[in-house]
């Protein structure tokens, strides 16, 4: 069984923290240079606010219902996503932090009344760190994640949603839209369409020949999580286009924080290289290591940091350095680690985004040749040895001016209460 | 629960253990401990959440104004706990007293008055108060 937790609205959610006159109004986080709205409160969003709206388009609404407005305040949400997973772990042994507000719970071996489980588990982030969680538990992570978005779509259900009998899997799936599926990209939906494939019910009844054909295995294992078979286990990365991973299981295990810190910084490399190559900018990079969970008597860690890039961000000296800094987080002493890995999620078209980062290839070019200078003089005197001087957050800033105070990683900026 | 760092920069950490430059080898050289006041102050990693106090409304409860509340989400509030409170709009800090007919919010100072609750107010306990951070210096 698993549960996919998945925090509303997070962003607007962590807004609303230390702003509880903030519940039941309208609040929107913009992006970067205060663009675009990138998240927006269920009261926003029934105002009209389209999701990636310009600022400059919604300010007559904005004005006319009070709309609250916030810039990205990235060192809040990051600490409130590190608060959130923590109270997971206290769920399940293994917990995937998917995204900044996204995680699969392995519940193997747990018996428990797996409805009431999903109610605690949402009742328990709620309480302890005041962020709305809604969370799926199904038999695959694909319906763990439709069983969460049910959630959010029907108050009653308290947060908590455990979809397992197939009369009640089929009544949902037939009203589930095919293109919100995890997994199936906007590519798929244009076949599928065609074919007259609408919903997640469709899809799942589809031959399987006919989706090996079409999809290749990915789409493959979909159709079978649609049907109640998991196919997708707890490390397995999402299938779908939208991220890219590279991890690799260690020969030996890794118990120097330097060694750790090079591996990621070479996966790291990695998966800049491939998103260059498909032409993308991630949005949320997520660095991770395992020990091994096969050793019994061994302590056991099972970590993952979040770096957010609000802008989008292909570059070399961003996100290497960004890895780096998380792993560091990541590493302690004491654990012999097994398994690591960098992936970026979130991923959006380089051509969209303004600037076109890859308009001067030439300067790209130069990106990866000091990257490479870079990389093999801390490979002679040890990580770190040459650093970038903008190594810092992997976040870039200009225009916030809106933004929160750093209320949980700042002193000068926590909450002040009047008496 | 697993050990998180939740918080940015390292937390203030005590050497009992001074160098030793010369001489015998101690017999503490291999022991390496300290006293590190976040896990005396901080039970809850994920639902502690630290306030600054502004006004002299709590005084007599030996909360002034510039010292720092230690607030945890995860201890369900009790009769006569001194809690962050969320009232119509506005967070405050009072003793929090519970009855059957609802709860009144009670100063420590006796310029104040307390503040009954009714189903009418804005009303939610949002965190209760484990210590106060309390500078002695100038």
């Amino acid at each position: 069984m698993y549960a996919l937790a998945d925090c509303n609205n997070f962003f607007a959610s962590c807004e609303r923290v230390f702003r509880p006159e903030l519940n039941g109004k309208p609040v929107i986080v913009l992006s970067n240079n205060d663009g675009c709205a990138v998240a927006r409160s269920n009261e926003a969003k029934a105002l009209g606010i389209p999701m990636g709206a310009p600022l400059f388009k919604i300010r007559d609404i904005v004005k006319a219902n009070n709309v609250a407005v916030f810039s990205g305040n990235y060192a809040l949400y990051g600490e409130m996503s590190a608060r959130v997973q923590a109270v997971l772990r206290e769920f399940s042994p293994s917990v995937e932090q998917y995204s900044i507000d996204e995680a699969f719970l392995d519940l193997t071996g747990i018996k428990a009344d797996f409805d009431a489980y999903a109610k605690a588990i949402s009742a328990r982030c709620w309480r302890d760190t005041s962020i709305p969680v809604s969370v799926g538990i199904a038999p695959t992570k694909t319906l763990a994640k439709i069983a969460s978005k049910l959630c959010k779509q029907y108050p009653k259900l308290k947060g908590g949603c455990y979809m397992h009998r197939p009369q009640d899997i089929e009544k949902v799936l037939r009203k589930f839209p095919v293109a919100d599926v995890w997994g199936i990209g906007r590519r798929s939906v244009k076949k599928l369409d065609v074919m007259g494939v609408k919903t997640a019910w469709d899809y799942a009844q589809l031959p399987e020949e006919t989706v090996r054909k079409l999809f290749a295995l990915p789409g493959w294992r979909t159709r079978q999580e649609l049907r109640g078979i998991p196919c997708i286990g707890l490390e397995d990365l999402p299938q779908d286009r939208q991220s890219i991973c590279v991890s690799r299981s260690f020969a030996h295990e890794i118990t120097q924080p330097a060694q750790l810190a090079e591996q990621v910084a070479n996966f790291a490399e990695a998966v800049v290289e491939k998103l260059r190559k498909q032409g993308s900018l991630a949005l949320e990079m997520v660095v991770f290591a395992f020990t091994n969970r096969f050793k019994e008597n061994a302590p056991q860690a099972h970590e993952a940091r979040v770096v957010v890039f609000p802008e989008g961000e292909a570059d070399y000296r961003k996100l290497v350095p960004a890895a780096v800094r998380a792993c560091q987080e990541i590493y302690r002493p004491g654990y012999g680690y097994k398994k690591a890995g960098v992936v970026v999620t979130k991923l959006m078209s380089a051509v969209s985004a303004t600037g076109s980062l890859f308009a001067d290839s030439e300067a790209a070019q130069r990106d990866a040749r000091l990257s490479g200078a870079i990389e093999s003089i801390n490979r002679s005197f040890g990580p770190g040895a040459i650093r970038f001087g903008v190594q810092g957050s992997g976040e870039v800033y200009s225009t916030r001016e809106h933004q929160s105070p750093h209320y949980t990683t700042r002193w000068e900026d926590i909450p002040t209460v009047k008496l | 629960m697993e050990p998180q760092q939740l918080f940015e920069g390292s937390s203030p950490e005590f050497d009992f253990l001074g160098e030793v430059k010369a001489g015998f080898p101690s017999p503490a050289e291999s022991i390496r401990e300290h006293l590190d006041l976040t896990s005396l102050l901080v039970r809850h990693r994920a639902s502690t959440f630290f306030f600054r106090v502004d006004g002299v409304s709590m005084v007599e409860a030996d909360m002034d104004e510039g010292d720092i509340l230690i607030v945890d989400r995860a201890l369900e509030p009790y009769n006569g706990c001194r809690a962050v409170c969320f009232l119509d709009g506005e967070f405050t800090v009072k003793t929090v007293e519970i009855s059957e007919n609802g709860a009144v919010l009670r100063p420590a100072n006796p310029a104040y008055p307390p503040i009954p609750v009714g189903p009418e107010n804005n009303f939610s306990v949002w965190g209760v108060v484990t210590w106060v951070i309390k500078k002695c210096t100038p």
